[in-house]
């Protein structure tokens, strides 16, 4: 599927926000392991790395999932090998995904810092990028015919790189009920749900999240996360979230 | 011979005038930064005043008891650049607290270079350090890219926004977080408020 293509699908997922409906192929939901390879993610004081981390929480939550709801799971990656932010994405939207959890392990200057958060995407935009966007929020579904065709690649450009723009609505609900679960089984501190622009959701064509489930730079949190037990807690969390998360719309 | 002659040089002349064109509009795109490294900015040994003359700056740190920005006040030399009195503000963000306050950038990073464009965008070069010496997370990432665009956007009218560079290039993110293909906006939500 090309660049067109993409941008069409993406057209289309933004009208129908619940997927493809009548379909009865299984929707795809992507996990993405956060770092692996040469990239360790955040380093804890005794150890830990963050990608052997994200990558077991992955499994676990892809086992949960694949157990008890109707989806079909795919990691961004199943072993320690490098995944670009670009491709992380691209996996997601080459497989029609209807939704997006990045699992990340959280670290800081702050020694002190520690809880739980989720973020979803955040433009940053300035008046003039925002401008921009809502015009092909307000045509996009006119978008084809009107614009003339010396300008439609670089349009497309623009749209395809702000993808997920058309999802922040649901990507900050997706947040929302995932964080409330993590607070409900984590014991951790409420960090909330937060916006930044994040490289590795700002393709993704369907609502997307980043799950940081706690501080490896804090020796506390860090004596917690390499637990089979707190990482089990984390996949049922995130399970949970994304279940309650998917009512909404059912 | 000569009308011949007459055309040959004017033929020659448009084509030399075309190709101008097209070289100038497939560089000018290109490259923002080379632009905006051409705007002159005095230089700092003719413009130096004979009697120093300071101005407070206000740098923003992060402290162990919340995830805020905690603004700390400093003097720097006032020079009539704003973009030597933001390298000044920047060099000092490196340099860390006098309170005891948590840096944001690692102490091993060293500033190459910062100018600001027409528009009002400041482009911070910043040496690999920055990217190698980082502890890497989210949170991380989140306080050194605002501590950085904060200091200079509340200190600075002219500057608006900030492009973070690591030795000279655009850096896709300083850990894998948050992207730095664009320049950002203050967000000053982040400061602490009493």
């Amino acid at each position: 599927m090309g660049g067109p293509g993409l941008i069409l699908l993406a057209l289309v997922l933004a009208l129908f926000p619940a997927g493809l409906s009548g379909s009865k192929e299984l929707k795809t939901i992507v996990i993405d392991p956060g770092h692996g390879g040469m990239d360790l993610g955040a380093k804890g004081k005794f150890g830990t790395l963050e990608k052997n981390i994200t990558l077991a929480v992955s499994f676990k939550l892809k086992a949960l999932l694949e157990q008890n709801l109707p989806y079909r799971v795919v990691l961004t990656r199943d072993k320690d090998i490098d995944v670009s932010l670009e491709n992380r994405s691209a996996l997601a939207n080459n497989n029609d995904a209807v939704l997006f959890i990045s699992v990340h392990i959280n670290g800081s200057q702050r020694k002190k810092a520690q809880g739980s958060e989720t973020f979803f995407m955040n433009l940053n935009a300035s008046d003039e990028e925002t401008r921009k966007l809502a015009y092909l929020e307000n045509t996009s579904a006119e978008l084809e015919k009107q614009i003339e065709d010396k300008n439609k690649d670089e349009v497309k450009m623009i749209l395809w790189d702000m993808a997920q723009s058309a999802y922040i609505k649901q990507s900050s609900q997706l947040a929302e009920e995932i964080q409330k679960e993590l607070n409900i089984f984590l014991g951790t501190e409420n960090r909330g749900i937060k916006q930044a622009p994040f490289k590795v959701l700002k393709g993704v064509a369907c609502p997307a999240i980043l799950v940081e489930v706690a501080f490896i730079s804090n020796p506390e949190e860090e004596q917690k996360l390499i637990k089979e037990d707190f990482q089990k807690k984390v996949a049922e969390a995130i399970y949970q979230g994304l279940k309650k998360y998917t009512k909404l719309f059912s | 011979m000569d009308k011949r002659r007459v055309i040959l040089i004017s033929v020659l002349g448009f084509l030399l005038v075309v190709l101008a064109f097209l070289f100038f509009f497939k560089n000018s795109g290109r490259e923002r930064i080379k632009e905006a490294e051409e705007i002159p900015q005095p230089a700092v040994s003719t413009q130096a005043p004979i009697e120093k003359s300071m101005r407070k700056v206000t740098l923003f740190f992060l402290r162990e008891e919340d995830s805020k920005l905690i603004p700390e006040e400093r003097d720097i030399v006032s020079n009539p650049s704003t973009a030597r009195e933001a390298e000044e503000v920047i060099v000092e963000l490196i340099k860390g607290s006098q309170m005891g306050l948590v840096s944001s950038l690692p102490a091993e990073t060293k500033l190459i270079q910062l100018f600001i464009t027409k528009e009002g965008v400041a482009y911070v070069d910043f040496s690999k350090d920055l990217v190698d010496k980082h502890p890497s997370g989210s949170t991380a990432e989140i306080s050194t890219v605002y501590s950085i665009v904060n200091s200079l956007a509340y200190n600075f009218k002219p500057i608006k926004k900030v492009f973070i560079l690591i030795e000279g290039e655009e850096r896709e993110t300083l850990g894998g977080h948050i992207s730095l293909d664009h320049p950002f906006l203050p967000d000053y939500s982040l400061i602490f408020q009493e």
